[in-house]
């Protein structure tokens, strides 16, 4: 009973959001809408075959502003799926993980792409001199890092794609400069109730030309035991747990490089506490290369590749867990070859399992509002490895159109 | 009365040194180019069109707001689609850097060499578009001969990088207007290459707004890619009051 109530409360939350400011919108002369479409095609070649999963993708964002003070912004997305839209996980792992699974389970590591149509954000924003304060279902961006960020317990990037926009949440956020350079930001994003739901507090500071923040976050952090299937709920059970964490990020400049780092020290209700570590650099070069590394360290992680288990792969692939080796390291180079063509590549290099994964990349401008992106990407390391050969080649071509 | 003529004659003959500019020294022309260009504060909105080798173009426009005579710089792209409401702040000379990405709302600290950087693929690296006082922090500036330029009298100046400088041009050649000290046309030097011309700078349309001189067309020549970008001013004013609440991240996201 209980759990309904707050499952209600969410929605009049959210729909009140919505409806206010559709009742506001009304009364206004201008309503921005606008957004893309992304085609995407999407290949790899596993176990002699090539298999090709392909994304048509809408997007239509609604802005307004209804005074100096106040705006609304919301996106819609639209996601049709095509091809191969089911991908079991063992086909990607060695014996040594898929033999300790009973044969009657071994078609329950699927990972499904159905088409989608949901409510991506929705918020409105009120700003006055002593505050912002953001109400909805809004992007949350935390931390420095270019690729892993230890103290975004929101999001985990895709470590190919580490820009691609990341969903929103619905939260409550309040935001208070302190000073031109400092802000205090919390933010309460409700869960069925308040033990469950998300408490994060941030201080945001500069000192000469480095910006740093200091973070804590109470969130409860989903988690699945991937060995035992609920029948009940037809899903793997659920071991979700509390995690606090204490974190703190800082990016400057320091003999001429960009630098960046940023920790995370996460104590777990149940389970073993961890830390996550970044630290990178970047430079750029009067022959416009330019280059960036960030090295990961994740304790959550493993230190010896043979210690991979299903549970392990399950949390990494299905965005659970940030990392399934202990120590990474992404290196990138990107040239612009014309004014219209950019190629790069990406290296990424997991000291665990000494795999490694070559992933050149190419980003193209065909006219203003239509840009191609394109990468393949070759896993070299050997079998049972996280970038191994056995998780396939391939690639993605992605064309997007602005409107 | 002889000794009257003799002061008017020297009297006259110095007012045509000063007419024709022949006590200025180089230091003296570029800080008076550093005085026009850097006013205290100013809001424009620019067209910048690229010409890419192949002929094709693209056309971004934004604006810009500055402060503490270039100090403090925001620059907000408003076309094309693809880019609305990305944004650069700019603070200290340009020593600081974020930028604005609003499809991940996220806000990245640059480091300075990210100056070098094409603007959106432009001909025109963020360090081009010019950052409080370069042109005299940066450089060594030595007048040469007089020239003309671009249909103006211009005076012509030689720009050599300090030793303890870090930006792209070894040297840059500048010729400013006589009349306004508007830099007409600036020729860059390749970083390790003093001898190489990478890039010319081109200004035209002169107006005076808001009692300014000023370019409200600049093309810049990629001389190594043979591409073109051109800049035009679709509006500016000078002197108009800024809160210094524009110039923080908190007004970046806005």
């Amino acid at each position: 009973m209980k759990k309904w109530v707050f499952i209600l409360a969410k929605w009049v939350f959210i729909l009140g959001v919505l409806g206010l400011s559709w009742s506001s919108l009304a009364a206004q002369e201008k309503l921005e809408i606008f957004g893309y479409y992304e085609s995407q095609a999407m290949g790899t070649g596993l176990q002699g075959e090539f298999y090709q999963l392909f994304t048509n993708k809408l997007r239509v964002d609604l802005k307004s502003d209804f005074s100096d003070n106040i705006t609304f912004a919301a996106n819609f997305d639209y996601i049709h799926y095509l091809g191969k839209t089911e991908w079991n996980v063992l086909d990607f792992l060695s014996d040594d993980v898929t033999s300790t699974i009973p044969e009657d389970m071994q078609s329950l590591y699927i990972i499904a792409f159905s088409n989608d149509t949901f409510l991506d954000n929705a918020y409105m924003k009120f700003s006055f001199k002593p505050f912002d304060l953001t109400l909805g279902k809004q992007q949350i961006s935390l931390g420095t890092g270019y690729v892993w960020n230890p103290t975004d317990v929101f999001n985990i990037k895709d470590v190919l794609d580490p820009t691609y926009e990341q969903p929103g949440h619905t939260a409550l956020r309040l935001d208070i400069p302190l000073s031109p350079a400092y802000t205090l930001t919390a933010l309460y994003a409700p869960e069925e109730t308040w033990e469950k739901s998300t408490k994060l507090l941030q201080l945001k500071g500069a000192i000469s030309h480095f910006d740093y923040n200091i973070i804590a976050v109470e969130r409860v952090w989903p988690f699945h035991d991937y060995t035992e299937f609920d029948t009940e709920y037809m899903n793997f059970v659920d071991v979700s747990e509390k995690r606090k964490m204490l974190g703190g990020s800082t990016v400057g400049e320091l003999l001429g490089l960009g630098v960046w780092a940023e920790y995370a020290y996460n104590w777990m209700e149940k389970s073993g506490d961890f830390y996550e570590l970044v630290v990178g650099a970047d430079y750029t070069f009067d022959f416009q290369t330019y280059v960036m590394m960030e090295y990961y360290r994740n304790t959550l992680g493993k230190s010896d590749y043979k210690d991979y288990d299903i549970n392990d792969w399950m949390r990494f692939l299905a965005a659970e867990q940030k990392a399934i080796c202990r120590d990474q390291a992404y290196i990138f180079a990107q040239h612009p070859a014309t004014d219209l063509l950019n190629v790069g590549l990406q290296t990424i290099y997991c000291f665990s399992d000494n795999s490694v994964a070559f992933v050149p990349t190419l980003i193209y401008s065909l006219s203003d509002n239509v840009d191609v992106y394109a990468y393949l990407n070759f896993n070299l390391g050997k079998e049972s490895t996280v970038y191994g050969k056995n998780m396939g080649n391939g690639g993605l071509i992605r064309l997007r159109a602005y409107f | 009365m002889m000794k009257q003529l003799l002061t008017a004659v020297l009297m006259i003959l110095f007012l045509i040194m000063v007419a024709s500019g022949q006590e200025l020294t180089g230091e003296d022309i570029i800080q008076k180019v550093n005085d026009t260009m850097n006013v205290d504060t100013s809001h424009a909105k620019a067209k910048m069109t690229i010409v890419t080798t192949s002929g094709s173009k693209r056309t971004f426009v934004q604006e810009s707001w500055s402060k503490n005579k270039g100090e403090k710089n925001l620059v907000r792209y408003l076309e094309p689609r693809r880019v609305k409401d990305q944004a650069v702040l700019m603070l200290n000379n340009a020593d600081d850097i974020w930028m604005f990405f609003p499809r991940t709302q996220r806000v990245r600290k640059l480091a300075t060499h990210a100056k070098k950087q094409k603007m959106q693929g432009s001909d025109f690296s963020y360090e081009d578009m010019g950052s409080g006082d370069a042109f005299i922090e940066d450089y060594v500036s030595k007048r040469l001969e007089d020239e003309k330029s671009e249909g103006y009298d211009c005076y012509k100046l030689e720009l050599t990088r300090k030793p303890e400088s870090d930006l792209s041009y070894s040297r840059l050649i500048i010729w400013v207007i006589k009349e306004n000290f508007v830099p007409i046309a600036i020729d860059y030097y390749d970083d390790k290459d003093p001898s190489r011309r990478v890039k010319r700078l081109v200004q035209s349309d002169i107006r005076v707004i808001d009692d300014i001189p000023t370019a409200m067309k600049s093309v810049m020549f990629d001389l190594n890619d043979n591409t073109q970008t051109e800049l035009e001013m679709l509006e500016v004013k000078f002197n108009i009051p800024l809160d210094d609440n524009m110039f923080t991240e908190r007004a970046l996201k806005k």
